[in-house]
C-alpha cells in the first residue's frame, strides 16, 4: 500500500512536469502513467469512480483547444496549410474580427500540445484525488494538526447529510406558497443552515463527551518555542514569495522558502509531542513510498535541468 | 456513582434557574428514568451530569457534582470521558467516523488506549451489543435502533460505567424501542452499567427502571421509587392514569400487576364508527419510486370525510412517502412534515402570520386567529425557533390551514411531545374532524393513535398489510396493543377514556 500523502506528491510532481513541458511526448506519457496508476491502484469507494469523468474532461479540454484554434486562426503565409476553410469577417464597429480561414499544421500541432498539457495536468491531479483516500490521509496528519484534520474528516462525513437536509427542506418549502418577504433561496437556506448549525452543536457536544480535545502536558517553554518557530516559518515564506515574485533574486527566494518550511516543520514536530491519543489503524510510509518519492525527485531535477526538453 | 449536592444551574445571571438546588444520588448498576414536561429542564439535567452544562451550553452553576466520589463540578466533559458517556437523541448526528469499528475506536483513541488493548475492548463491546456482523458496515446505513446500539457500544468499549441517554427511542418504532430499552436494562444487570435515560413515553420503560427522577418546570428535582413518585405525577402513561382514575392505593407499574388489580368484566364505552357516507378521497393505485427503490407498491387507500386515519409501520415502511404522495394527488390539502420547523424562515410570529395571510390571499389576522385556536395567545414578537415543538406544529398547521383544504396530513405529529402536548394535538385533530375535515397522520405512538384515530392502516415494505378499525388494530391480539388493551384483554377496549371510573 502506498501512503496517501505519497499519491498527492506523485500527482503534484507529474502535474508540475506536464505544465512545464513544451513537446507532445511528455504530457502524453504523463497522461498514460496517470491512467495506468489509477486503474491499477484504485480501491472500491465512491471517490474512485470518477476516472471516467476525468477522462471525459481531459478529452473535452483537448477538443476545445483545437476547435478554438481552428475558429480563431491567424493566417501564417509561411507555414504549410492543413485545412482550408472559407474566411468570415464580422464587424462590430470597433474593428473587424476574422473567423475560420486557412489553418496551418503548426497551429494545429501547437493546439494539440496545449490541450495535452492541460489534459495531463487534469489526469495527474486525478491520480491524487482518486487514489489518496481522504480519510486515511487525514488520519496520518501529525498530532499538532489533529484537531483540524478531525474537523475536515467530520465535514466529509456530514456532506451527504447536508444534501439530504437540503432536499427535505426544499420539498417542505413547496407546502408554503411564494413568499413576498424573503426570496425563494432564503426560504430554503435559512432552515438548512439552522439545521446544520444544530447538528454541528450536537456533534461537538458528543465529541467532547467522548474525550475529544484532551491534551498531554507540555511545558510553557516548549509551547512558546513552537509558536515562535511557527511564526518565523510563516514570515520566512512570506519574504521568500515576495523575493520570488518581485524578481529580486531566485536563489535568495528559494533559500528563504526552504528555511521557512524547515522552521514550520520543527514547530509542528514539537507540538505533536503532546499527543495522548492512539490510532487503531495508522498507515506508515514503507520502502515503496520512499522509492516513489526518490523517483519523483529525480524526475523533478531532470525536468528543470532541461534533460526532458 | 453520580451525586448532586445542592446543584443549581441557570443560563443567565438574572434568569430563573433551570435547575434549582438539585439533590440526587444514582447508585452503581441502577437504571434511572428522568421525566418531566417538555421544557422542564430534563435535557439540562442530563447535560449537567456529563458536564456539557455549563461547559458547552454556557451558564452558571452552584453546588457540587460528584462522580465516583470525586468532585467534578468544574471538570470539562472530555476530562470525565472515561467514566461517563452521553448519547443524544439523534445518534446519526453524533457519529464521527465512517464505519462501525472506527466509530467504536474513536473514544478509545481519544483516551490514548494502546492499540492491542483497544482491539480487545472493541471486540468485547461488539459482542455485548450484538453488532459483530455489522462491524465493517457504514454507520449511516444502519437502522435507527442499530445506530443507538453503536453509540452505546462506543461508550461500553471506552469503559464508561455511566451512560446518559437523552430520549434514545424518540425516532424508533414501538418494537425497536422495546428491544433497545430491554437491552439497556440487561446491560445494567450483566455489565453493571449505570444508565440514566430521559424519556417522554414513560410506558416504554416504567417496569424496567429502579428509580425515577422528576424534573419540574421550576427546576426542582424529585427522586424516588417509580410507584411512589408517579402516582402523583401529572404526565403519566395510561397504565398509571388507570390506577389514578380507579383510585388504587398502590399504583400498578406493570401490565401483570395491573391485571391482578382490575375487575372484569368491565363496563366501557364502545367505539362508534358513524360514517358521513361521503368519500374524501379514493385512490386505487399509488406508487412511489426512488431510483431502483420501490417506496410504495401500488397502494389502494380511501377515506370518508370527518374520518381520522392513522398510518403505522416500521421505519422505512413507506409512511412518509404515502403522505407526500397523497399531498401530491389531492388538490386541496394541508400538510405538516416531520420536521415542522423546515417551513419556518421568518424572524417573528407576526411576520410569519402576515406572510401567510398575503400568500393565501385571505383577510389579515386569519392565520393568527387559527394559531390562537390551536395554541392559545402568544407574544407575536417571539422568534418561531423559540417555540416548543408542539407550538411549532400548531404554527405550521395554522399556516397550512388558512388555505382551503379538506384533508389534513400530519407526519409524526407527536414526536418529542410530552403527554400534555400530545393531549393538545389530539384535541386539535378532534376539532378538525368535527369541522368536517379528514385527517391522515403517520405515527409510532399507539397510545396517541388510540386517542385520536378511527382507522389504522399498517404499512410494511411499501404495501398495506392491514386496514382496520382502530379498536381492532390496537387490540390485545396484536403487536400494537395499547396498555389498556393489554390490561383488560377485552375486545373493543383500548383507551382509558372508555373505562368508567366506577368500574
Amino acid at each position: 500500500m502506498i501512503h496517501p500523502a505519497t499519491w498527492w506528491l506523485f500527482g503534484c510532481v507529474l502535474a508540475l512536469v506536464a505544465g512545464s513541458s513544451t513537446n507532445l511526448i511528455t504530457p502524453a506519457a504523463i497522461a498514460i502513467i496517470s491512467i495506468i496508476s489509477i486503474v491499477c491502484f484504485r480501491e472500491s469507494a465512491v471517490w474512485t469512480r470518477s476516472l471516467g469523468f476525468y477522462l471525459a474532461l481531459a478529452g473535452f479540454v483537448i477538443l476545445v483547444r483545437i476547435v478554438f484554434r481552428i475558429f480563431f486562426s491567424f493566417s501564417d503565409p509561411s507555414a504549410a496549410i492543413a485545412i482550408s476553410l472559407p474566411r468570415f469577417q464580422l464587424n462590430f464597429g470597433f474593428g473587424a474580427i476574422e473567423f475560420l480561414g486557412d489553418v496551418s499544421w503548426n497551429a494545429l500541432y501547437g493546439a494539440l500540445v496545449d490541450g495535452f498539457r492541460l489534459a495531463a495536468i487534469i489526469l495527474a491531479v486525478a491520480t491524487a484525488t482518486t487514489l489518496a483516500n481522504p480519510r486515511k490521509l487525514l488520519k496520518s496528519a501529525p498530532g499538532a494538526l489533529y484537531e483540524i484534520a478531525t474537523s475536515v474528516s467530520v465535514a466529509i462525513n456530514i456532506a451527504p447529510q447536508l444534501i439530504e437536509s437540503f432536499q427535505r427542506v426544499r420539498r417542505a418549502r413547496q407546502l408554503r406558497g411564494k413568499s413576498k418577504r424573503t426570496s425563494r433561496l432564503a426560504g430554503i437556506v435559512i432552515p438548512v443552515l439552522e439545521d446544520t448549525i444544530d447538528r454541528s452543536l450536537h456533534l461537538a457536544a458528543s465529541m467532547d463527551a467522548r474525550g475529544f480535545g484532551r491534551r498531554g502536558k507540555q511545558t510553557p517553554r516548549e509551547l512558546l518555542t513552537a509558536r515562535l518557530l511557527g511564526l518565523l516559518g510563516l514570515l520566512l515564506n512570506l519574504f521568500g514569495i515576495f523575493f520570488l515574485l518581485s524578481g529580486l533574486g531566485s536563489f535568495t527566494a528559494i533559500a528563504l522558502i526552504a528555511a521557512g518550511i524547515v522552521s514550520g516543520f520543527i514547530s509542528v514536530r514539537i507540538t505533536s509531542r503532546r499527543k495522548v491519543r492512539t490510532n487503531l489503524v495508522k498507515q506508515l510510509r514503507g520502502p515503496l513510498d520512499f522509492a516513489v518519492t526518490a523517483g519523483l525527485l529525480v524526475l523533478l531535477v531532470a525536468n528543470f535541468s532541461g534533460w526532458l526538453r | 456513582m453520580i451525586h448532586f449536592k445542592n446543584f443549581s444551574f441557570c443560563y443567565g445571571k438574572n434568569e430563573t434557574p433551570n435547575l434549582h438546588r438539585v439533590n440526587l444520588k444514582v447508585e452503581p448498576g441502577q437504571f434511572v428514568l428522568v421525566c418531566g414536561a417538555t421544557g422542564s429542564g430534563k435535557s439540562t439535567l442530563l447535560k449537567a451530569m456529563v458536564g456539557l452544562a455549563p461547559h458547552f451550553t454556557g451558564g452558571q452553576v452552584a453546588g457540587q457534582r460528584i462522580i465516583e466520589g470525586k468532585d467534578h463540578t468544574d471538570s470539562m466533559p472530555h476530562e470525565t470521558a472515561e467514566i461517563i458517556g452521553y448519547v443524544n437523541q439523534q445518534p446519526e448526528g453524533s457519529f464521527v467516523a465512517e464505519t462501525v469499528i472506527e466509530e467504536l475506536a474513536f473514544t478509545l483513541e481519544q483516551l490514548g488506549v494502546p492499540v492491542p488493548e483497544m482491539k480487545v475492548r472493541i471486540e468485547a463491546a461488539l459482542a455485548a451489543t450484538g453488532l459483530v456482523e455489522l462491524r465493517d458496515r457504514k454507520v449511516t446505513e444502519l437502522s435507527g435502533g442499530q445506530q443507538q446500539r453503536v453509540a452505546i457500544a462506543a461508550a461500553l468499549s471506552a469503559g464508561q460505567k455511566i451512560l446518559v441517554l437523552d430520549e434514545p427511542t424518540s425516532a424508533l418504532d414501538p418494537q425497536s424501542a422495546h428491544e433497545l430499552l430491554d437491552f439497556i436494562h440487561e446491560l445494567c444487570r450483566k455489565e453493571k452499567l449505570t444508565a440514566i435515560v430521559a424519556e417522554h413515553r414513560i410506558e416504554r420503560l416504567i417496569n424496567l427502571v429502579d428509580s425515577v427522577v422528576i424534573v419540574s418546570k421550576d427546576g426542582t428535582v424529585e427522586q424516588g421509587l417509580p410507584a411512589d413518585l408517579l402516582s402523583r405525577f401529572e404526565f403519566v402513561p395510561p397504565l398509571i392514569k388507570l390506577g389514578q382514575k380507579l383510585n388504587w392505593k398502590k399504583i400498578a407499574l406493570s401490565i401483570d400487576q395491573a391485571r391482578k388489580d382490575i375487575v372484569t368484566p368491565v363496563h366501557f364505552k364502545k367505539f362508534s364508527h358513524h360514517s358521513s357516507g361521503k368519500a374524501a378521497f379514493t385512490f386505487s393505485d399509488l406508487t412511489v419510486r426512488y431510483g431502483p427503490l420501490l417506496a410504495l407498491d401500488s397502494i389502494a387507500i380511501s377515506a370518508m370525510t370527518g374520518e381520522t386515519l392513522a398510518i403505522m409501520g416500521e421505519n422505512g415502511s413507506g409512511k412518509t412517502s404515502l403522505l407526500w404522495k397523497l399531498r401530491e394527488e389531492l388538490a386541496e390539502c394541508a400538510m405538516v412534515p416531520q420536521q415542522a420547523s423546515d417551513l419556518l424562515f421568518l424572524n417573528s410570529l407576526s411576520q410569519e402570520f402576515a406572510d401567510s395571510d398575503e400568500v393565501a390571499g385571505v383577510a389579515e389576522t386569519s392565520t393568527a386567529k387559527l394559531f390562537e385556536e390551536f395554541a392559545g395567545r402568544l407574544d407575536t414578537s417571539i422568534h418561531p425557533r423559540d417555540l416548543s415543538s408542539g407550538q411549532q406544529l400548531a404554527l405550521v398547521l395554522a399556516l397550512q390551514l388558512v388555505k382551503p383544504s379538506q384533508v389534513v396530513l400530519l407526519d409524526e405529529p407527536t414526536r418529542g411531545l410530552d403527554y400534555a402536548a400530545k393531549q393538545q394535538v389530539a384535541e386539535v385533530i378532534q376539532g378538525l374532524t368535527a369541522a368536517g375535515k379528514t385527517v391522515v397522520f403517520a405515527s409510532h405512538d399507539v397510545e396517541f393513535v388510540a386517542l385520536t384515530a378511527n382507522r389504522v392502516v399498517q404499512l410494511s415494505a411499501g404495501q398495506i398489510i392491514a386496514d382496520q378499525p382502530v379498536e381492532v388494530a390496537l387490540s390485545h391480539h396484536g403487536k400494537l396493543a395499547t396498555q389498556i388493551a393489554q390490561v383488560y384483554q377485552t375486545d373493543g377496549l383500548i383507551a382509558l377514556e372508555q373505562v368508567n371510573a366506577g368500574a
